[in-house]
């Protein structure tokens, strides 16, 4: 009997995620040059129309000509489409998005940058907290699935799930910035440090919390707790567990190292898949709670119709979501002892 | 006799209940009905029947591991040891996990191919049994766990493997050894040989043979392989639609069968030097929630009586240790 | 089966689920009642829901005026039912187009496997990645002006197709394991035929869960690009209602009702399209064992 506890698997595995990220990342930059390549609308048209008609903006012809140049190079919409298509990629993959208009004369891409480490550490954090809660909690209502607080755990979900994000955020920030005045009612800080102490970090993560809350909510009594107890319940029935009652085992130990160990694998994958939309539906937080990150950015944005700022705001969101993705398969062999084992 | 578990008049089934339309349907399903047998210590008894006849349904009972919707419905399970009797049939789940599940009885339960933890290696699964069971530490397990695999006569890297890097044969071996950890006065096997190839069946039988021998505990085993039986069981029982029908030595039974169920399935087994055909049995098993009436094989009983339709045999001893449930061996005096 | 006898087993299933499952049956019921709002009852309305000043401005709900009326001087009543019809039907083109194109994905790479299946995930799963909504409000930003009903729907429908596509794949995958005893005995059969034709009974079932789900999810991604700014706002949809709401400080100046409407409205719309949804896919797990 062989025993092949091979590091070439885990090479294999490591090369083959990464791979799958540049492709991931190539593949979803061109779809977005083919659908802009395939618009009904004339895009640049459109938007020189929104910015020179938008109020107080006054802009010289020879700013709009440069600038209809730029917008017809950036999206591909003029000449060789070939050509084009590799000016396209080379922008995007040097990070050259123009200036703002937003925010005039700053780079795009450094505008967003600013403001990334905001967004992303708000979800970052809120994130981790909904995935572990919403485990948890959909665990032990798998588990006693037929007592009361499980029944109304589920109930609660139910209702919470489907239930629009902004409406959540709405009725928190009416109950608990608005009724009974806790938290601010918006904003990332009081006002800006000279240097950062410890008084400023606790600020910001004051700030932070009804965001943070609004979106844990509805996530770990939502997607996260509907799919963990979805997969406790199934892992409930599956021989191993079965067997490990028969054994005589307590349940705690049977929940944490049959059920919950069981689950983790599918969760992750759960994770990972629902990242894309936690990277929306942060848009949706920020300019609900005048947070200043990326999201009220792309807001911002939309008004003036700064078509740079925001394909910024597309392609590094879509760059983040790759990149975390790509972290989580790298964390698959630690917790599915089936890849690096063969 | 030195008894160490018997049954009596033990019934039960699994309640079936259809949610689909407005009114819900219950249906019953007799799996075991009105079995009483005994269990010795030391020896290796085997339940013999077809696919759908009740023995693994018997086995969970034996075992008192009512997962619904199996139900009991009536008659007692009782385990006798040096300090009384345990009435299984009447102890609640929790006393009987914190009592007597696998320190007094162990299970091996049929398809083991994905009864261990695929999150987990092999020495934890065998450290949590010493940990909890025996209120060992960690490494005192590791150390026990270590010195039994040896034992057992399996390979030592198996413990620091993951289950699915182990062959279905290994696979079942550990669960063997699993089995037998704590020194169980009985072993209730169900069908330990399913799904192996040849080679591994036999090297698991073996297995269970010389552990058996060693430990002199009780070893239950429940085959549709009449092949087993009467390589390992030293007595053996066979099963029809939820009645047991014989009773008696292995090898008696094989020489002579009595009842006309067994008489079939010992006549369709090759025999060295006999280039007869052999013949099977005409007609299939009984659907059990409606079973026919009286006894329960009279539609493909090749002997069947008029009462045989109207009233079920009682089992009757023949002589000790030999019982048979027929009407023609009941005339027959 | 003949076309007839599929179709009334489909009807007499879909009775059966009604009778059954109180979830679907309170779901169904409200989008039937919001189906007669939204399509209907603006047939009778006495006002155009479209035109200002209509009606005396920021009146509370009165016999009168049900449900109060707004800013613009429009009745909140008719202004509502109009917009769940235009939600409605925006939300019926996205799951026509996504959880059809999902469907079609879904069984191709079910069905045939290998390397089609691997290049079909592949971008289904890239699909997934792309931030959904922020591709809508670049893409709904460029086309501010131009947008109509049935191209939201169509716009939407990018972002919500890779789902279903996943949905019906591992379906397909699950189904294929048991039909497969099937295949064995009956060859001499094409297998791409067996396979549709044993899987449609159960797929179409989940098709109707996608579709569904399909709907939800459109219906609230159409609400989020409207408190952005970013929808029809020439014309009513539910979203475009709490636009205006927002805009307009509806619930600092006391105009509860304007602001209520909508988002009971959608709240409601969402628990009962949800309901629907997990009363069809339980029945679907019964109907399996």
């Amino acid at each position: 009997m062989s025993l092949r506890t091979s590091k070439k698997d885990l090479i294999e595995y490591v090369v083959t995620r990464t791979i799958f990220y540049i492709a991931t990342i190539f593949t979803s930059v061109t779809l977005i040059y083919v659908l802009f390549k395939f618009m009904p609308v004339d895009a640049v048209e459109n938007i020189i129309f929104q910015l020179t008609s938008a109020v107080g903006g006054v802009y010289d012809p020879e700013s709009v000509m440069e600038l209809r140049r730029n917008l017809y190079e950036m999206f591909g919409l003029g000449g060789n489409p070939i050509e084009s298509y590799i000016l396209f990629l080379q922008r995007v993959f040097t990070f050259n998005f123009g200036p703002a208009f937003i925010s005039f004369p700053t780079p795009a891409f450094q505008l967003v940058l600013s403001r990334l480490p905001w967004t992303i550490g708000l979800l970052l954090t809120s994130t981790i907290i909904t995935w572990t809660l919403g485990n948890l909690l959909g665990l032990i209502a798998g588990y006693y699935q037929n007592r009361k607080f499980a029944k109304v755990l589920e109930a609660m979900a139910i209702i919470i799930y489907p239930i629009p994000y902004y409406v959540m955020a709405l009725i928190l920030i009416l109950l608990f910035a608005f009724l009974i005045p806790i938290f601010p009612l918006g904003g990332g800080m009081s006002i800006i440090p000279e240097k950062i102490t410890l008084d400023v970090i606790l600020n910001i993560i004051w700030h932070s919390l009804l965001p943070a809350l609004s979106l844990i909510i509805p996530g770990a009594l939502g997607w996260s707790f509907i799919s963990a107890r979805t997969l406790a319940i199934e892992t409930l029935s599956k021989d191993y567990t079965r067997y490990a009652w028969i054994r005589g085992l307590p349940s705690r130990h049977i929940l944490r190292r049959y059920v919950l160990k069981n689950i983790l694998v599918p969760q992750t994958t759960v994770l990972a898949l629902s990242l894309g939309g936690v990277f929306s539906g942060a848009m949706l937080t920020e300019v609900i709670f005048a947070y200043p990150g990326v999201g009220m950015l792309a807001y911002r944005a939309t008004f003036s119709g700064d078509l740079n700022t925001l394909m910024a705001v597309l392609i590094l969101s879509i760059f983040a979501v790759a990149t975390s993705v790509f972290l989580l398969d790298l964390l698959y062999p630690l917790i599915d002892p089936r890849i690096k084992h063969r | 006799m030195d008894v160490v578990l018997k049954a009596d008049d033990l019934s039960g089934g699994y309640l079936l209940v259809r949610k689909g339309s407005s009114e819900k349907n219950e249906v019953y399903v007799d799996a075991v009905s009105d079995v009483s047998l005994q269990l010795e210590r030391n020896e290796i008894f085997g339940i013999a029947g077809e696919s759908g006849c009740g023995k693994s349904t018997l086995l969970k009972m034996i075992y008192g591991l009512l997962e619904p919707p199996l139900i009991l419905r009536g008659g007692s399970v009782t385990f006798i040891t040096v300090d009384g009797e345990i009435p299984i049939t009447s102890l609640s789940e929790n006393d009987l996990r914190r009592r007597v599940w696998w320190k007094k009885i162990s299970y091996i339960p049929q398809s083991s191919m994905n009864v261990l933890n695929p999150t987990v290696r092999i020495r934890d699964h065998f450290i949590e049994m010493f940990t909890f069971h025996a209120r060992m530490m960690k490494n005192e397990a590791y150390a026990e766990a270590r010195k039994y695999i040896d034992q057992m006569g399996l390979p030592r890297d198996v413990l620091s493997a993951f289950p699915h890097q182990l062959s279905g044969g290994m696979r079942q071996r550990v669960v063997i050894a699993l089995s037998l950890l704590l020194n169980p006065n009985i072993v209730l096997a169900d069908e330990p040989t399913s799904a192996l190839d040849v080679i591994s069946q036999k090297v698991v039988l073996t297995m269970l043979e010389e552990a058996q021998k060693e430990l002199k505990n009780t070893l239950v085993i429940v085959s549709h392989d009449l092949g087993i039986h009467g390589v390992m069981t030293h007595r053996m029982g066979i099963m029809y639609a939820g009645k047991i029908v014989e009773i008696g030595k292995t090898e008696e039974i094989f020489e002579d069968p009595l009842h006309p169920y067994s008489e079939a399935l010992i006549r369709s087994l090759p025999k060295l030097g006999d280039k007869k055909q052999r013949t099977g049995l005409g007609g299939h098993p009984p659907d059990l929630k409606k079973p026919p009436s009286g006894c329960r094989f009279h539609p493909r009983c090749p002997y069947a009586m008029p009462i045989c339709s109207r009233t079920p045999p009682k089992m009757k001893m023949i002589k000790p240790g030999r019982y048979v449930a027929c009407w023609k061996n009941s005339m027959e005096e | 089966m003949s076309k007839l006898k599929y179709g009334r087993r489909i009807i007499s299933n879909l009775i059966d689920i009604y009778k059954t499952s109180f979830k679907f049956r309170f779901g169904f019921t409200v989008i039937f009642l919001m189906c007669i709002m939204g399509f209907i009852l603006p047939l009778f309305s006495p006002v155009n829901p479209r035109a200002w000043y209509s009606v005396p401005k920021e009146q509370p709900p009165s016999s009168r005026y049900l449900l109060g009326t707004t800013t613009m001087g429009r009745d909140v009543f008719w202004e509502l039912c109009s917009s769940i019809g235009k939600s409605l039907t925006i939300a019926v083109i996205t799951a026509m187009i996504a959880s059809h194109v999902g469907l079609l994905v879904g069984l191709l790479a079910g069905i045939r496997g290998g390397l089609l299946d691997r290049f079909l995930m592949f971008l289904t799963d890239t699909f997934i990645i792309i931030p959904g909504f922020i591709l809508l409000v670049v893409v709904v930003t460029v086309m501010k002006n131009f947008i109509t009903i049935p191209l939201m729907g169509a716009i939407i429908s990018i972002v919500s197709w890779p789902w279903p596509a996943r949905q019906v794949r591992s379906m397909v995958l699950s189904l294929r394991e048991r039909t497969f005893v099937y295949t064995a005995r009956l060859s001499g059969m094409n297998t791409s035929k067996i396979l549709i034709f044993e899987l449609m009974p159960h797929l179409l079932g989940w098709h109707l869960v996608n579709f569904a789900n399909t709907i939800l999810f459109s219906i609230g991604t159409e609400g989020s690009l409207a408190i952005f700014g970013l929808s029809l706002l020439s014309d009513n949809t539910l979203g475009v209602m709490l636009y205006w709401a927002i805009n307009y400080y509806a619930l600092y100046r006391g105009l509860w009702w304007w602001i209520s409407a909508p988002i009971a409205t959608l709240v409601l719309i969402f628990i009962s399209f949800y309901l629907v949804s997990i009363g069809l896919s339980e029945y679907l797990h019964r109907m399996v064992r």
